[in-house]
């Protein structure tokens, strides 16, 4: 079990199992490769730019498009990806998309069968965590994994807390190289 | 057998005795006082469509000796509950507080207004209002007249309370859906218990009634005179702050002392006296409290500080808690001499508990006036707030404890530098809580910080104006009915905004499509806290009128039945359907029929969630912001994978519609954007006529268009039945996009309801008026 804290400690204390922390980037893309139906749902926190002025979806696009990954766009999302020319595969809110995961029967964006990893990245943490929660008690077909900056306890696996948001951008763009570079 | 019946008639007649059955004002429904198990099959029908949706906030149980057990990966625990099960008994328990703090505030109320007036004081709302009670009448069956008969109801909601309580014991209740239909029920009666406190306060304290423009207040700490002896009343039982008013107006004293309130004391004083003034909600309690301002704090009852006395002496203020929910551990003056209590209060800068409101109001108003003189009440100006911020290092420490996630620290360092534009976006986001302040490690004072960003600007807010009158109803009875008026937004609830601002704009954006807005609670201060280009809010703006447009504050937290009872007046008055105690009847109305939607964007406390779940039971469906979704329940459908047959009452015919309305019961949106199109869609009905679609759809469309974009939304084939219902600015691209995806039309439902889909006593014929 971690000792990690989370970032925002109103979502600290998830009980007797906490997300396992993963800083290596490669870890991280072979845990992707490994997936059969990844899913990616993206929040609105992703509207926010970097200091250049990079949108930070960018890096979320860029990571479904090397991995073949299908996106799911919360909230406002959508008119932001539609404004970058990428057509969202699907479009759920963050609660609504959770309850389809829960559903080992649901049959996933693709229709192919359930996603066996959820990826989220963009989502405010109370919120996000609290859906990560559902998953893991209600859906033990699946696991989850965050993008963001910050530890979430209720994931299958999550990235540390960075200190600084320069060595998150760093370990995106080294994700997306990783998940490029194939097999 | 014999027994058995026997048993059940005694049980009936006594309640037949309760609600003076034999008063034929209307017939009686199959379900007058229900007890839990009487509605079950109505929740369970709800709930077969809005599926319980769990977010455990924790993997533990600990409520018992046997715990703490771990209930993740399926175990159960010792006693074998489920971690689903243990969320809808947490939920419950949580509608239980909330329903007890709503029906404790009547009670106590109602004693202290029947020691004064009698139990025969007559109910009198004015001429413009006769269905007095709406909720009382259809859950009980009774036709309240007196404070006596608002007795009955408070008495019934006791006992219901009493039973569900046990229901959460270790070993008892075993389902979540059985947990969720006792929470349905608890946040039913949370509606009667707020609706007799209410009713009691409007007759007892003489409030405005049967009128719709009440007068408007001012708002905010700008507009409290520093210069006099001030008095913050805080909470949500008037009792108290009504005889302060008395003692002053008593004294002369009025114009020389200030009467402050924050969350809905506040509301409950102004409705008293309009010249009371509004600090704000909840959220500004603890900094109003440090800026030291108040000489004395009253506090009352719920969503008080409870660090309030030890936050008054750093101050140099006083405390007198007035009522015996919260007494802080403070010695009860209740029969001291009042002389004696100010002497000790103002010289050794003692707080004291004063259970009777006549002497608590004396002693507040002689040790304000003592006090004032002797207190500086200074601003913080902008040069010495950068000082201050220049302590901060950008740690970062106050950020991680900072349960609205607000970039805190990095705002002070803005300030330091001369930049307050950061630290001004922040206080609209800050719920005051004070977390940061205390986890600084170099005590930088947050909160003085934040008296720069607040500036001394002041608004207005209409006060409370009680019921919606049966001659609203009557007109807009109608056209809510057929979806001309295209909706009922009723923005209630607590102050744990993601941004206090975006409730101005709810309310803006909704009015100015005639939509029908009713505020409550924190949500109709903070409605008001915000200015258009010519400087006038949104009760400046928009007429008070329950009518499309109009912008209605009903009052405090307790004047939130109005709200629903406005609902349930709809299928009484305007549908002619008997509501006394036919509360499925009433229901099945509202959600089928009535496109009214919640919205609890602060949600924080549990009377949040009773009253939400209340809202639920009635069909009413309720928007949360995304801290509510730590209340760990929601009720979600999914689309096109659930159940939306209903019968259709004139045929006599079950029809599957396939569509989604309304699509959820209660749902969380992460952000404003999402919410906007989201409380549009939630006000679709089956019921709508094609004209009344029309308009829904437009609004539908336009704010998905303006706050989501990326084109129309992705569900709206769902909710188009035939060409008709495609509003006429979008006819083309809705049609073209129509034909690419094969929509194929579908016949409106002439009269839709869920009655005869499941096992119940009441028969279809019961819905047509
Ligand atoms: S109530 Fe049940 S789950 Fe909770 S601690 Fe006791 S035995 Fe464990
Ligand atoms: S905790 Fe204190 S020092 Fe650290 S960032 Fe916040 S205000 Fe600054
Ligand atoms: S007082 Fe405001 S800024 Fe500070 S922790 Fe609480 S919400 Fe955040």
């Amino acid at each position: 079990m971690s000792a990690v804290l989370p970032r925002h400690r109103v979502n600290v204390l998830t009980g007797t199992k906490s997300a396992r922390l993963i800083e290596d980037p490669a870890e991280y893309a072979d845990l992707i490769k490994k997936a059969k139906r990844p899913l990616l749902v993206v929040g609105p926190l992703l509207l926010e730019s970097t200091a250049d002025g990079k949108l930070l979806l960018e890096y979320a696009l860029d990571l479904a498009k090397a991995g073949g990954i299908p996106v799911c766009a919360t909230a406002q999302t959508r008119g932001k990806i539609v404004e970058l020319g990428v057509q969202p595969d699907c479009l759920y809110d963050a609660v609504e998309i959770v309850n389809a995961l829960k559903d080992p029967d649901w049959q996933g964006v693709k229709k192919e069968g359930n996603h066996d990893l959820v990826m989220f990245c963009g989502i405010r943490s109370d919120l996000g965590n609290q859906g990560l929660s559902t998953l893991k008690h209600f859906a033990r077909h699946l696991k989850t994994m965050t993008l963001c900056k910050h530890y979430f306890p209720h994931a299958t696996y999550s990235l540390p807390n960075f200190k600084k948001d320069s060595e998150w951008y760093e370990f995106l763009e080294s994700l997306i190289a990783n998940l490029k570079k194939g097999d | 057998m014999a027994v058995a019946e026997k048993k059940l008639s005694r049980k009936l007649e006594e309640i037949h005795e309760r609600i003076r059955a034999e008063i034929p004002w209307e017939p009686l429904g199959p379900t007058p006082m229900p007890d839990m198990p009487d509605l079950r099959s109505w929740d369970m029908r709800l709930l077969k469509t809005y599926k319980p949706f769990y977010a455990p906030f924790c993997d533990l149980c600990c409520l018992c000796t046997y715990g703490k057990c771990d209930l993740t990966g399926g175990k159960r625990g010792a006693c074998g509950i489920d971690i689903a099960t243990q969320q809808a008994r947490i939920v419950l328990l949580a509608c239980l507080m909330g329903c007890s703090a709503h029906a404790a505030h009547g009670a106590h109320i109602l004693e202290h207004l029947i020691e004064k007036h009698g139990a025969d004081k007559k109910i009198d709302l004015g001429g413009s209002i006769e269905i007095e009670a709406p909720h009382i009448r259809t859950v009980l069956g009774l036709k309240p007249e007196t404070l006596g008969d608002l007795q009955i109801a408070i008495d019934y909601v006791f006992k219901e309370v009493s039973h569900l309580l046990d229901s959460c014991h270790t070993g008892q209740e075993g389902a979540a859906l059985d947990y969720e239909s006792k929470a349905l029920h608890a946040g039913m009666l949370d509606h009667v218990g707020m609706e007799a406190a209410d009713i009691a306060q409007i007759v007892g304290f003489g409030y405005p009634t049967s009128v719709a423009d009440t007068p408007l207040v001012d708002m905010g700490w700008g507009a409290i005179d520093k210069s006099k002896p001030t008095i913050l009343v805080s909470g949500h039982n008037p009792a108290t702050s009504t005889e302060l008013i008395d003692y002053l107006r008593e004294h002369n004293l009025e114009d020389k002392v200030e009467v402050a309130g924050v969350c809905c004391t506040a509301l409950e004083t102004t409705r008293y006296s309009d010249k009371a003034k509004i600090v704000g909600p909840l959220s500004r309690q603890l900094f109003f409290m440090r800026a030291g301002i108040a000489d004395v704090i009253m506090t009352d009852e719920q969503c008080i500080r409870t660090d309030t006395p030890q936050e008054a002496t750093k101050v140099g203020a006083a405390v007198v808690a007035c009522l015996d929910k919260a007494m802080y551990g403070l010695e009860d003056a209740t029969d001291m001499d009042p002389d004696e209590i100010v002497r000790r209060m103002v010289d050794d800068g003692e707080h004291f508990a004063i259970l009777d409101s006549s002497k608590a109001a004396e002693v507040a108003v002689k040790v304000a006036m003592e006090l004032a003189p002797k207190r500086r009440k200074e601003w913080v100006t902008e040069e010495e707030a950068m000082e201050l911020a220049e302590k901060c290092n950008n740690c970062g420490m106050c950020e991680q404890v900072c349960p609205n996630l607000c970039r805190i620290g990095a705002g002070i360092t803005e300030l330091a530098k001369g930049n307050f534009e950061p630290m001004r976006v922040l206080f609209n986001e800050c719920i005051g809580c004070g977390k940061c302040e205390e986890e600084c490690p170099r005590h930088v004072p947050i909160f003085r910080l934040m008296q720069v960003a607040a500036g001394n600007e002041t608004w207005k807010a209409r006060a409370g104006r009680g019921p919606i009158m049966d001659t609203e109803i009557r007109t807009v009875g109608a056209p809510i009915t057929l979806g001309t008026i295209p909706g009922v937004v009723a923005i209630v609830g607590c102050s744990n905004f993601p941004d206090i601002e975006d409730v101005a704009d709810m309310v803006d954006e909704f009015a100015k499509r005639k939509y029908i807005v009713v505020l409550s609670g924190c949500s109709a201060m903070v409605a008001g806290m915000k200015k258009d280009a010519d400087g006038k809010t949104v009760y400046e703006k928009y007429p008070p009128d329950f009518e499309g447009g109009g912008v209605v504050n009903v009052g405090s937290c307790v004047a939130n039945s109005h709200i629903t009872g406005a609902a349930i007046k709809i299928a009484n008055i305007f549908a002619a359907l008997p509501l006394r105690g036919n509360y499925e009847v009433m229901a099945d109305y509202v959600l089928n029929r009535v496109g009214a939607v919640g919205v609890a964007w602060g949600a924080m406390s549990q009377k949040a969630a009773s009253i939400a779940t209340g809202c639920n039971r009635l069909g009413i469906p309720v928007v949360l912001g995304p801290h509510s979704s730590k209340y760990r329940r929601l009720y979600l459908s999914r689309k096109e994978e659930d159940d939306w047959r209903v019968m259709d009452a004139r045929k006599k015919e079950i029809v599957d519609t396939g569509e989604p309305s309304p699509e959820h019961l209660a749902y969380v949106c992460e952000t404003k954007e999402k919410a906007m199109p989201m409380i549009a869609k939630l006000c679709i009905r089956k019921n709508d006529t094609p004209q009344g679609r029309a308009i829904k759809l437009n609004h539908y469309i336009s704010l998905h268009k303006k706050y989501i974009g990326g084109g129309l939304p992705e569900d709206l084939h769902l909710f188009v039945r035939r060409d008709a219902d495609i509003p006429l600015v979008y006819k083309k691209e809705v049609r073209a996009h129509l034909q690419e995806i094969g929509w194929q039309p579908k016949e409106p439902v002439g009269l839709p309801t869920y009655i005869g889909t499941y096992p119940s006593k009441v028969s279809v014929d019961a819905v047509i008026h």
